[in-house]
């Protein structure tokens, strides 16, 4: 079963194509990482790479967000002219998930701007300040928003990695491994966790 | 009738708060048009907001398809090219069609022609049952846009003048706010025009240089106009502030159209646009050829229609392009 997974809410999109075997072992044929607008390039290169044509393709594993709200929709679009095409299923995955599971044990911390932070509180995914983070002391935090405000979560006693450890990527194996039944493409929402602004205010 | 298998050019568009799609053959005969505009969710704010609307892009883009797909009787299989609204417009809605149209074209391996959306209004000019031959002098005016184009061929266009300030489309929507009437604000202006005297109140037309136009004081005029009136009263003149409005922003169009058909020796006028659907503006210029209304506002078949003779981006060159916000 080859699975197409990408990513595309972070400044980083990832990508990766991976087969799952019928003893449900996965094993990772290519990994891409670039911007969401190029995306499909990636994508291209990694089809390529293993030889494959799109039309091999079983199923998609699309990170929902939280993060970019355009860079979400990039991904999401992507998935749905992919699904109509192709007549592909397919699953979302939570990008904090995603992050958390390439990172065992660590607060994921996406930058969600305006100086807030997404982050996942009893696995149910927030936005708070930076600084109402909970972890405990030497908790490790990963992710563009661990990145952002490192020196503010070191100095509450957490650790970042250096900004360059591929912990900070949501990375889109981890989306096919979390993957759950596939279903409709169009069904997938992002994770936007805000409401646009002049409906707040209209409100 | 014709059989599927023809090939047919998928158009997508989503550069505002229209998300659309259209399937039209290389002959521009229109296959299928659906359009799904946002225009109600978006009334309560007065005007689109971006985030919204982009989200409602990503929540139909692929519905359209499908439905114009369906309407046309045909499949992804009879289709050899995807046209999609590259710009200008709003950054994160265009990026909803864009993604979606890269994908389905990189998934069939098929050529992509990103359309600006301005040579897409023009376009709908193009398409059957009655398309319209260059050269002619173009007024395309909308919500976004307006500006006066010396179109010579199907690909070559001269721009002779365009807006200083406010489109025409944001003057009607503007004066409709100051009127308290609805959004969009063309069509309920238009439409409590035709109970008005249009001569009960004498509105400025911005005398500018060349062939631009201006009308952010006519928005001011109509301000201090209904700024001293209380409520009764504004109940008792709005149609003939509306009908007084609508026809200074008609008289400055049709002035500066007259005009450059004047200067280019150009015979053949027509109008493009949302504006285009006026009424006032299709009767004062009778002897224009105006798109057909269902063709004036945001479609894709006119998108579809631009690649007839835009340039086809070949795979996979076109996989890493990006949308843009303004030309
Ligand atoms: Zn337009």
């Amino acid at each position: 079963m080859l699975t197409l997974a990408f990513d595309t809410a972070t400044a980083v999109a990832t990508s990766a194509l991976v087969d799952t075997g019928s003893s449900g072992h996965l094993e990772v044929l290519g990994e891409r990482c670039s911007r969401a607008q190029t995306l499909l390039e990636d994508v291209d290169a990694l089809l390529r790479q293993a030889g494959a044509h799109p039309s091999d393709l079983d199923r998609l594993a699309v990170g929902l967000g939280p993060g970019s709200f355009t860079g979400v929709r990039i991904g999401l679009a992507a998935a749905r002219g992919l699904a109509l095409s192709l007549d592909l299923p397919g699953s979302g995955v939570s990008t904090l998930a995603a992050l958390a599971a390439g990172a065992p044990r660590a607060v994921p911390v996406i930058d969600a701007k305006r100086r807030e932070v997404f982050t996942l509180l009893d696995g149910e995914p927030r936005v708070l300040a930076p600084q109402e983070l909970p972890f405990d002391e030497g908790a490790v935090c990963v992710g563009d928003g661990a990145k952002r405000y490192r020196s503010l979560l070191e100095e509450h006693g957490a650790v970042v990695p250096p900004d360059d450890d591929e912990r900070h990527l949501p990375r889109a194996r981890f989306h096919a491994s979390l993957a759950g039944e596939p279903g409709p493409v169009d069904d997938l929402e992002p994770l936007y966790l805000r409401v646009p602004d002049a409906e707040r205010n209209v409100s | 009738m014709e059989g599927p298998g023809r090939p047919l050019i998928l158009g997508i568009e989503t550069s505002c708060d229209e998300t659309a799609a259209a399937l039209v053959t290389d002959e521009g005969e229109i296959r299928s048009s659906v359009v799904s505009s946002q225009a109600e969710l978006h009334a309560r704010f007065g005007g689109v907001v971006p985030e919204v609307a982009s989200r409602r892009h990503l929540e139909l883009v692929t519905p359209v398809i499908r439905e114009a797909l369906a309407e046309a009787e045909a499949t992804l299989e009879d289709v050899d090219r995807i046209a999609v609204t590259r710009g200008p417009g709003l950054i994160g809605a265009l990026l909803v069609g864009l993604a979606a149209a890269k994908a389905v074209a990189w998934s069939r391996r098929l050529p992509l022609v990103p359309v600006d959306h301005l040579d897409g209004h023009v376009a709908s000019l193009y398409l059957q049952p009655d398309p319209l031959e260059p050269p002619f002098l173009c007024l395309l005016a909308s919500g976004g846009h307006t500006m006066l184009l010396d179109v010579r061929s199907h690909t070559e266009q001269q721009q002779l003048g365009s807006t200083l300030d406010d489109a025409a489309g944001e003057a009607f929507d503007k004066g409709a706010r100051l009127l308290g009437l609805g959004y969009p604000g063309g069509r309920e202006i238009d439409r409590l025009a035709r109970g008005g005297d249009p001569d009960a109140y004498h509105f400025p037309v911005a005398r500018v240089p060349g062939f631009d136009f201006s009308f952010s004081g006519l928005k001011t005029a109509l301000l201090y106009a209904v700024r001293g009136l209380g409520e009764e009263e504004l109940e008792a003149r709005r149609a003939d502030l509306a009908a007084s409005y609508q026809h200074a922003i008609v008289r400055a169009l049709v002035e500066r159209v007259r005009e450059a058909a004047k200067q280019t020796g150009r015979e053949r006028i027509a109008i493009v646009g949302g504006v285009a659907a006026n009424s006032e503006l299709r009767a004062a210029l009778p002897e224009a050829t105006a798109a057909p209304l269902a063709l004036c506002t945001d479609n894709a078949a006119m998108i579809a229609s631009a690649a007839r003779w835009a340039d086809a981006v070949p795979y996979p060159r076109y996989l890493a392009l990006d949308a843009y916000a303004s030309r």
